[in-house]
């Protein structure tokens, strides 16, 4: 089995996806590393943003088999979000003695974050599962306390959030904290042979990768009106699939992953996009997304990556990603993220009687918990550990092919990067009575995106 | 008669709704065919969903009796397939074909309010109520996994999200629908034969009644393709396991001593519970009649969301359903007591 992607390119080098560990990295001693070297210790976790991809990521961690690990820490904006975690996760891990959140470890509010924290002590792991606008507040406390992460995708959901997010990673690497990004397929077995495979020339020369997560109305992607007796900010955030400041829209939150995975096997990021999309159905809906999306990413050596993204009800559905080389088809993903079912074809065609590799099947290792093993591993072990910048750099790509179906013009890997269009300046400093970044017209619909009419920013 | 055709869904609630259905009268209530009051005046018909062009075809399947389980010399025979019993089934219309995607989605994807709206049709009584009966929250992946949707069978669905989807369309309709019971399945499925296929014991002749393993390409197909039944049933062997309404269990046969009439496991845990029928991933043995399959949690294993949802098996990629209508409509009472009991009760977690 290969080793965990351990690398964190340099930002000189992000062109390239992968590659080996930064030179850097290995320099720097380590500070608060090697708290939980050897498999004695107990690793305590905290959880920041209990929703269902929050649990789910707390249960991954307390389920695999990696030493002692309990849960000592809670926070979220949303009582009841907190309180259905914590009952899900006592009832799956109580009797194991993994859950330890006294009521007192359990921290309400836009602050609630720092508090759950301060209750861990340097080398544990806070869990950032919150919406990912968030995300670089997060970060730079857990690196001030020296604290291990597992952050869930996307990291940034704008130019300055990435710009600020590589900054403090920087700091990250200094201290060696072990810094893990939800993008579980990266660490999914069958992919990482295909990635092989196709490094090694079995499909040739990648000309053209496909991706598609085509399905019916997904998640909180369409939002109804917001109904009385809750404020503009905590229904936005209880909805946070609908609002670029929050999660990106539904771009960045379902499509990074068809996207990162086929820049991946492309082994290099698209340097532009163009795109297109419109907004079809939306109704009543207060949004600011489009029901669909065409992206066209181009890659430094002409190479195409061509992501369609839709959340139409009634319609014909894929969610697959494809890798055409100038010898053979590599199929990434086959039917949503796991089982990959990876494998390479003669030729351009998914013909049974061209079929020249596939992962043995059923793929009994799910990625979302091998995401888990390898970090813990890497604390364990004390070995550099950080995946911050590729998950950058894949959110950045992501709404890089937002931005240019939002704007109608080509944007540029740099332009994006430099985008100066803060989605939400000041979301560091949000309590839960504040003004929302984002604010309602007299209809109550907020401002969405008008390609042509606005053309360096999203919306206005 | 029109409050009759309702009066199971209100219980002594329901006078309200009734008086408005006398107002606006339901078209539904002319397609005579569909209205039976005895065994021999059920017709096969089609049942027709409002404000779209969908419908479901169903077929009579008259009552009596028949030896269920399978007998110890069957091949590919599992334990739990006996003893046999014999059991006494009530008649009843049951699908022709398993629920398709375009069926499905009319409830599970609003396809009926959105076309409403779209193009200004106004909401008849029937839709006030069927719209006030919960539907799914919206998945976070292709449920069709790539396999083409529309006249394929709705596949990932839990028993949860089948028995709602009866609920709605006996709402939508004005007649009771539900799950069949695992009794009435193989009842039906057998349509008085005692073979381990409702065809014979060749399973050379498997290929012109079912979507299997060794000819599916790994992937579902359109229902209605292969041969029928005796009783004109399509893919009862195949395509999709079937939700039934029982709690699995694997020594239930041993207790039917006596002839039992209309036997319902009523479900008090989530897991396991029945599927019938076998899927176009299972080999031919788990096709046969008498095989009996237990749903488990690792069918949620692709959901990373905690809790999983109710809605969903995301890796149940060869499960269905099939609805049916007894002739006879059992009265609330008998509803909440038998044919609608389930627990644990299903809710989706609430964020205030």
């Amino acid at each position: 089995m290969k080793k965990p992607q351990t690398s964190n390119t340099s930002r000189r080098s992000f062109l390239k996806t992968t590659g080996t560990a930064a030179a850097a990295t290995t320099m720097l001693s380590g500070i608060a590393s090697g708290a939980h070297a050897g498999e004695d210790n107990v690793i305590q976790l905290a959880l920041v943003g209990c929703g269902g991809r929050g649990t789910g990521a707390a249960t991954n961690a307390l389920s695999i088999d990696a030493g002692p690990i309990k849960l000592v820490a809670m926070a979220d904006v949303f009582q009841s979000n907190l309180d259905n975690s914590h009952g899900n996760l006592v009832k799956n891990f109580g009797e194991q003695g993994k859950i330890d959140v006294a009521e007192d470890r359990k921290f309400i509010g836009f602050d609630a974050f720092q508090k759950a924290m301060d209750c861990l002590k340097p080398g544990d792991i806070v869990i950032l599962t919150t919406p990912p606008g968030f995300r670089w507040v997060h970060y730079t406390y857990a690196i001030e306390r020296g604290l291990n992460v597992f952050m869930e995708k996307p990291v940034t959901v704008d130019g300055p959030g990435t710009r600020k997010m590589l900054a403090l990673n920087e700091l990250a690497l200094q201290k060696n904290l072990k810094v893990a990004v939800g993008l579980m397929c990266r660490h999914c077995d069958a992919r990482r042979e295909l990635f092989d495979r196709v490094q090694s020339g079995e499909i040739g020369e990648i000309n053209m990768l496909r991706a598609y997560r085509m399905a019916g109305p997904t998640a909180s992607a369409a939002v109804p009106p917001k109904p009385d007796g809750i404020s503009d900010l905590m229904y936005q955030i209880k909805q946070f699939h609908g609002f670029l400041w929050l999660s990106g829209g539904a771009v960045s939150d379902f499509l990074i992953h068809n996207i990162d995975e086929s820049c991946w096997i492309k082994n290099a990021w698209p340097i532009e996009a163009k795109a297109s999309g419109g907004r079809h159905y939306r109704g009543d809906f207060i949004d600011q997304n489009f029901d669909t999306y065409s992206i066209e990413y181009t890659f430094e050596d002409g190479a195409k990556l061509f992501v369609n993204g839709r959340t139409i009800a009634g319609c014909n559905s894929e969610f697959a990603s494809y890798a055409h080389g100038s010898k053979g088809l590599g199929v990434i993903s086959s039917q949503s993220h796991w089982p990959s079912k990876a494998r390479i074809y003669k030729g351009q065609n998914a013909d049974k009687a061209n079929l020249a590799w596939e992962y043995p099947q059923p793929e009994k290792h799910n990625p979302y918990e091998a995401e888990w093993e390898h970090l813990i591993a890497a604390i364990r072990a004390d070995e550099p550990y950080n995946e911050v910048e590729r998950g950058c750099m894949a959110s950045l790509v992501t709404s890089m092919g937002r931005m240019a179906a939002h704007t109608g013009q080509v944007i540029t890997l740099d332009k994006m990067m430099n985008c100066e269009h803060e989605f939400a300046p000041g979301i560091d400093k949000l309590t839960l009575e504040s003004e929302s970044p984002l604010q309602p017209n007299a209809e109550g619909k907020y401002p969405i995106p008008y390609p042509g009419l606005i053309k360096n920013r999203e919306y206005a | 008669m029109l409050s009759c055709g309702l009066r199971f869904l209100f219980g002594q609630a329901g006078s309200a709704s009734v008086l408005l259905i006398c107002v606006f009268p339901n078209p539904l209530f002319a397609q005579t065919s569909a209205e039976a009051t005895s065994q021999s005046e059920m017709q096969p018909y089609a049942e027709p969903i409002t404000h779209t062009d969908v419908t479901i075809e169903m077929v009579p399947i008259p009552g009596g009796t028949f030896v269920m389980g399978s007998p110890p010399s069957e091949l590919s025979r599992g334990e739990d397939e006996g003893p046999q019993h014999k059991i006494e089934v009530a008649p009843f219309w049951m699908g022709k074909t398993e629920i398709t995607w375009d069926q499905y989605e009319i409830w599970g994807e609003n396809i009926d309010i959105a076309r409403r709206k779209i193009f200004d049709s106004p909401a008849t009584p029937n839709d006030e109520i069927a719209d006030a009966i919960t539907r799914p929250t919206p998945p976070y992946t292709d449920m069709s996994f790539g396999m083409g949707k529309q006249q394929n069978p709705a596949i990932c669905m839990t028993q949860h999200a089948a028995r709602m989807y009866c609920k709605w369309l006996s709402a939508k309709t004005g007649h009771y629908y539900r799950l069949p019971t695992e009794a009435e399945w193989e009842y039906a499925c057998r349509a008085g034969t005692t073979t381990a296929y409702s065809f014979g014991d060749d399973v050379a002749q498997l290929d012109d009644y079912a979507w299997h393993a060794e000819n599916s390409e790994e992937r579902y197909h359109d229902v209605g393709q292969k041969k029928p039944n005796p009783w004109a049933l399509h893919d009862m062997h195949g395509s999709v396991s079937e939700w039934v309404l029982d709690q699995y269990i694997p020594s239930a046969y041993s207790k039917q001593t006596t002839l039992v009439s209309n036997p319902l496991t009523v479900p008090t845990v989530l897991f396991p519970r029945v599927v019938r029928g076998g899927g176009w991933d299972d080999e031919p043995g788990m096709l046969r009649s008498a095989v009996r399959e237990g749903s488990s949690e690792d069918w949620k294993q692709q959901d990373p969301q905690v809790p999983q949802s109710i809605w969903y098996h995301t890796d149940a990629q060869a499960v269905g359903f099939r609805v049916v209508r007894p002739l006879v409509v059992p009265t609330a009472e008998e509803r909440a007591k038998k044919w609608d009991s389930t627990a644990p009760p299903q809710l989706d977690p609430v964020v205030e």
